[in-house]
């Protein structure tokens, strides 16, 4: 491979090549899509839209951090590309959060993508179906340092007849290192999230969160945001814990001229993951870019965003519902979703649905139901199998659509107590051809399935 | 029952937060004593502690700027409350560009020490940090056992050496055996050592001084060659040596022959007591 660097810059194109020669018959699941990358260190520095030059020097080290972000979101990862650049998209096992980071082609030195498969002779619209394990991946974009010092040039293609992702390193000394990732055919998904819809909107440079987040353990499982115009405070949330007497509870509140942008449209108090909000910062301190946050009110996903010119990156999460009792303790935050769990547990029994397969997750921990990300012991089979319907199989761009979280009906949706709270999480399959299929029967979506995915009002990730 | 205090100055502030760090190292949970013109630290010596006892004390004019307390009652105008230590520290942890940091007794549903922290911020804004420890209130009848230990009429006194030295010798025979003989004589010499079936060791430590005796002592007249030692538990050993961050103003050390070692100790003006046992 004596390729010479290539550094003009704007050599980022995409090229579709509709008729992509595959040789023989293929059933229609092969994956066919190929997508073949390279990133080179020291690229060329670019202008931001708000006209600062970044120099990405870091192009390994961003692809690392990105992957290394989504790892704190699930196990697993889709490498899915499209016109619009190279999405690495994961989703928890309990659906309650999910994570797209979308690398512009411009950030990759070539970015070339094939969209379709012949078969008998007919082009056919298809995906590349391609999800990592991250204990595959992670490894290999692990040192991230010594990566920027030796790696020249890194490639990354997948090969049309094995499922295999090939991502090689051309080092110094003319080392190559090649790693070939086996991958898993599967659909990824994508979530549908107005972002631009919030009523509430932050954003806020990471040094300063990072400041907020020293505040909390590690052990900390959920955080509250709350806001109102005049501040915004985030504390540690202790719904429903038994150890309420053992904990430290935090708070550290803002003044609305540490943001960069302070638009807080109704008072509110959202709690959410906090293990997902420490990813987004740990990619927002390592690209340098300020975080938004997008929300509404409790029970409504939330969206933590990161938007530069390069890429973009957003982390949908749920967020818990809590039954309106407006103090603002902690203490009677927790009684008041103590009341909430009950109920839920009765209306179970009344569905007559089997009452001893309450999600273990859910309710043996510390008896707090309300987790918003699946422990590690999941063994027992549960009411939240149902959420982990792991592989979404389609033959072609057909919306998969998850029953327990389309709960817009949240009250008699069936499902465990614990999904019933996370309402408007809305899943689709990604299809390559993304303006047929907005068809959603619940209403809880925009009805413009005509509306052009770019007008920010009704945005997907 | 009521206390609220306020550290205003950096300089203090930073002081308080070593001395809470330190705490943290040597006891998982402690007595805090607050008393009008004190604050103490106090771990007793229960089994659970494995016998160590520890006595911490600062004045609180050397570091609080407003200092207001109401013990629980007129005659008996303390207060004891017992906390996980490593909670306040890391309170205090958040408090590094602090303008000014108050904490007071509070009951939000339970009782707790709030911790709260007026942060410099670049912004005119302050930003306000708030932290709730929980804390037990430790009733009246319990104060006995949490009185300041008697010193015991020492065979031997001696200046600790270095003690980041030490700790590193402490460290390596901790990998060796799990008892250790602490041994020193009024001449100024101390040795560490330990024995197993395989092997001996034991570090030399010369020339240490000899803190002034109080008259009437037990060491008075006493061989000034004449070990005295105590065979104790390494871990306890390291954990104390690994609590001292920074060099103290003063080190000393005092043995009880095969009874107790204790460990005095100033941090510029805060004062600290350990004891250690010997094992049986």
């Amino acid at each position: 491979m004596a390729q010479l660097l290539d550094r003009e810059p704007g050599l980022g194109g995409c090229r579709r090549r509709p008729h992509h020669p595959v040789t023989g018959l293929r059933s229609v699941t092969t994956t066919a899509a190929t997508l073949f990358l390279r990133l080179v260190g020291s690229p060329p520095t670019l202008p931001t839209a708000n006209g600062k030059r970044v120099d990405w020097r870091r192009p390994y080290g961003v692809f690392g951090k990105a992957v290394q972000a989504l790892s704190r979101i699930s196990d697993e990862m889709w490498l899915d590309p499209s016109e619009k650049g190279l999405a690495l998209r994961s989703v928890n096992a309990c659906r309650s959060a999910y994570g797209c980071v979308l690398l512009s082609p411009l950030f990759f030195q070539h970015y070339q993508w094939s969209a379709s498969v012949e078969i008998n002779g007919k082009a056919t619209p298809s995906n590349l179906n391609c999800q990592l394990a991250m204990k595959s991946i992670l490894p290999i974009f692990r040192c991230l340092n010594s990566l920027e010092r030796n790696v020249e040039k890194c490639k990354i293609v997948t090969r049309s007849d094995k499922s295999e992702v090939l991502i090689q390193f051309f080092c110094r000394h003319g080392i190559k290192r090649t790693h070939n990732v086996c991958f898993q055919e599967s659909q990824p998904l994508q979530v549908i999230f107005e972002k631009n819809r919030c009523t509430n909107t932050l954003t806020i440079q990471p040094r300063v969160l990072a400041e907020a987040i020293v505040l909390f353990t590690s052990s900390q499982e959920e955080v509250t945001l709350a806001a109102t115009p005049l501040n915004v405070c985030l504390k540690s949330s202790h719904e429903g814990s038994v150890d309420l007497t053992n904990s430290v509870y935090s708070e550290m509140s803002v003044g609305p001229d540490e943001f960069d942008f302070f638009q807080i449209g109704v008072d509110t108090e959202v709690t959410f993951c906090f293990k997902e909000l420490k990813g987004m910062l740990t990619f927002s301190e390592a690209i340098h870019a300020p975080i938004s946050i997008y929300f509404d009110f409790p029970g409504k996903p939330m969206a933590l965003s990161i938007d530069d010119m390069l890429l973009e990156a957003n982390f949908i999460l749920a967020t818990l519902v809590v039954v309106p009792s407006r103090t603002s303790s902690p203490q009677s935050l927790c009684l008041s979703q103590k009341l909430k769990r009950s109920d839920l547990i009765q209306s179970n029994s009344k569905t007559g649905k089997n009452v001893t397969s309450k999600a273990p997750e859910c309710v043996s921990r510390k008896a707090a139901p309300e987790r918003l990300r699946p422990t590690k012991s999941s063994t027992k089979t549960s009411a939240l199998e149902n959420c982990s319907t792991p592989r979404m199989k389609r033959a072609e761009g057909g919306i998969s659509e998850v029953p327990e979280s389309s709960a817009g009906t949240a009250e008699e949706a069936p499902g465990s107590p614990y999904l019933r709270k996370f309402s408007c999480m809305f899943f689709g399959a990604v299809s390559s051809d993304q303006q047929e299929h907005f068809k959603y029967p619940s209403d809880g979506l925009a009805n413009g399935s005509q509306e052009d995915m770019n007008d920010g009002s009704f945005s997907t990730f | 029952m009521k206390f609220r205090a306020k550290i205003a100055d950096t300089g203090c502030l930073n002081h308080f937060t070593r001395i809470s760090n330190m705490i943290a190292k040597l006891a998982k949970t402690c007595t805090l004593r607050i008393s009008p013109d004190k604050l103490n630290f106090i771990l007793s010596d229960k089994v659970a502690n494995g016998g160590v006892s520890m006595w911490c004390e600062l004045e609180q004019e050397n570091f609080f700027s407003e200092f207001q307390m109401e013990g629980i009652s007129a005659e008996n105008n303390e207060i004891y409350i017992e906390l996980t230590a490593e909670n306040l520290s890391r309170a205090l942890k958040t408090a590094q560009n602090a303008k000014a940091l108050k904490i007071k007794l509070t009951n939000k549903h339970f009782p707790c020490l709030t911790v709260s922290v007026d942060l410099l911020s670049i912004s005119s804004s302050s930003r306000i940090v708030t932290h709730d420890i929980p804390i037990k209130v430790i009733p009246r009848k319990l104060w006995k056992d949490l009185q300041e230990p008697v010193v015991p009429d020492f065979d031997v006194s001696i200046y600790l050496p270095v003690l980041k030295t030490m700790k590193s010798v402490v460290e390596k025979m901790k990998n060796i055996s799990s008892y250790l003989i602490i041994e020193a004589n009024l001449n100024g010499e101390l040795n560490l050592k330990i024995e197993t079936e395989l092997v001996c060791v034991t570090t030399h430590f010369k020339d240490l001084g000899r803190p002034p005796l109080a008259s009437g002592s037990a060491s008075q007249g006493r061989n000034p060659e004449q070990m005295a030692e105590v065979r104790i538990d390494v871990k306890k050993l390291l954990q104390f040596l690994a609590g001292q961050q920074v060099n103290p103003t003063k080190a000393l050390c005092n043995i009880v022959n095969n009874k107790i070692v204790h460990f005095d100790l100033l941090h510029e003006d805060v004062s600290l007591q350990y004891f250690i046992p010997a094992l049986s």
